[in-house]
């Protein structure tokens, strides 16, 4: 089994009008067996910048620390806040470090710019940056969570309308991965602020 | 302080001073000595700490300068500086020494987290950039620091607030109160006389140190008129506190304020204004 299923993870980021969703399951398991139902994968890096780890999950935490880290070296020296694009070219190049000893882990980045536009990024596991406008993925299930999106995106929707189609697309992936589920939570941001919420999926 | 030593000393030292990684016959290192009274030609600074947060206030020397009103920069304050989010630090001395300083108090803060997921203790960061301060009064032949750095912050495992220095020499000694720089003696007189027994309300340290502050001036630098002028603030007023308490798991927030002129007006007005008066009125009596 690749080292990227260890421990199993399904994430997604989805852009609406003037905001972005990031939602991902909560499981923590060793191959086969569920460890934990309350693994955080998504961190805040910003008020407007959320970033989701998935892959191995000792890589999810240390990548978390080091990026909080440079993060907060940045903040202080320029005394102003990272913008998403900024932080995701910061990403980049950490995960570039490790060319030949990478993280094993395939980050999403959601955002908000200043003029409060939506920013998406996924990366691979060595820093390879794609930009989106509609949605990104990443996890043990990312084919399920591309037909899902795909299937229910649509531009220009309103945060209550980006709530609901994230997490119908992330419950129905998971529902066929043994490695992800167990638990999902979803945060919308918008320029008011950060709306956090977990989804009572199925249990399995 | 040289100039006071006899002719024959004078020559003795110059013999030894050439030198930091070199002792003098009396035992000292002169050029660490050196650095120490490039500081004490410094801007006068102030630190208080109170129970529920420090104050810092530090004179400002660019502005003293004739083109003063042509500075422009983008940094919220030439003196003190965040270090992390329970701890800041005001620098006093060789601008160029004190952004290397705080360049590496600030990534040894953040390793410390990094390594430990927790604040580092105040304490802790002031001996890793004594640390580093000793090296240079030791190895490789290069000068010293020619800078103090005064540390404020907050200890969790204590839950006290804490007021370091540093000197050039990598000694640090921590203070309840502290005043040093130009005419630093005069100030420090005056803390002896009123900081109080046990630590004060963050309200009662704003005019104490501002008082100090007019003290260690050569002209009121603190007055009706100055602390009104916007186009040229003289003195940077800090406050270090917890703004709020947190969680068992929840974050603490910390507060790193410098106060705006008007704030700083209110406060002389408040405090020092009726003092002043009374004694310009018991001075015409």
């Amino acid at each position: 089994m690749s080292i990227m299923e260890h421990n199993g993870a399904a994430m997604i980021a989805m852009a609406g009008a003037d905001c972005v969703a990031i939602a991902a399951d909560t499981r923590f398991g060793l191959r086969q067996q569920t460890v934990a139902v309350d693994f955080e994968k998504v961190f805040r890096m910003t008020d407007k910048t959320y970033v989701g780890f998935g892959g191995l999950a000792t890589d999810v935490q240390t990548l978390r620390a080091a990026l909080r880290f440079r993060l907060s070296t940045y903040e202080l020296k320029e005394e102003r806040v990272m913008k998403p694009k900024a932080f995701a070219n910061l990403l980049s190049h950490v995960l570039y470090e490790k060319r030949f000893g990478p993280y094993f882990v395939e980050p999403i980045v959601a955002g908000l710019d200043d003029d409060g536009k939506p920013f998406l990024c996924g990366m691979d596991l060595i820093g390879a940056p794609v930009f989106c406008g509609d949605y990104v993925v990443s996890g043990t299930c990312t084919p399920n969570l591309n037909g899902m999106c795909e299937a229910l995106w649509r531009p220009d929707m309103t945060p209550d309308e980006l709530f609901e189609a994230i997490s119908q697309c992330l419950l129905a992936s998971v529902d066929r991965d043994a490695l992800s589920g167990w638990g999902a939570i979803v945060h919308v941001i918008t320029k008011d602020g950060v709306t956090s919420k977990r989804l009572k999926g199925r249990m399995d | 302080a040289l100039a006071s030593k006899k002719k024959s000393q004078q020559q003795m030292s110059r013999r030894y001073d050439k030198v930091v990684t070199t002792f003098s016959p009396e035992g000292r290192l002169h050029q660490v000595e050196y650095a120490v009274e490039a500081i004490n030609q410094a801007g006068a600074c102030v630190g208080i700490v109170g129970k529920d947060g420090v104050v810092i206030a530090a004179e400002k020397q660019n502005v003293r300068a004739s083109n003063g009103r042509l500075l422009e920069t983008t940094k919220t304050s030439e003196k003190i500086y965040k270090v992390d989010d329970h701890v800041a630090v005001c620098v006093a001395g060789l601008s160029a020494d004190a952004n290397v300083l705080v360049e590496e108090a600030r990534l040894a803060a953040a390793r410390y987290r990094y390594a430990y997921g927790r604040r580092v203790p105040v304490e802790q960061l002031v001996q890793k950039v004594c640390g580093l301060l000793q090296l240079y009064t030791q190895y490789g032949g290069q000068r010293p620091f020619g800078v103090k750095l005064v540390f404020a912050g907050y200890d969790d495992i204590l839950g006290t607030y804490q007021l370091f220095t540093t000197d050039p020499s990598g000694t640090y000694s921590g203070y309840k109160a502290l005043c040093f720089g130009q005419n630093a003696t005069n100030g420090q007189s005056l803390l002896r006389n009123e900081y109080p027994d046990e630590p004060p309300a963050l309200d009662d340290c704003l005019p104490l140190a501002l008082k100090v502050m007019n003290k260690t001036s050569d002209s009121e630098i603190i007055s009706e008129s100055t602390a009104a002028d916007d186009a040229s603030p003289h003195v940077d007023l800090f406050s270090l506190s917890l703004k709020d308490l947190g969680t068992k798991d929840g974050p603490k927030v910390f507060s790193h304020y410098l106060f705006p002129q008007e704030k700083i007006a209110a406060i002389f007005k408040e405090h020092l204004a009726p003092d002043a008066a009374a004694a310009a009125a018991a001075a015409a009596a």
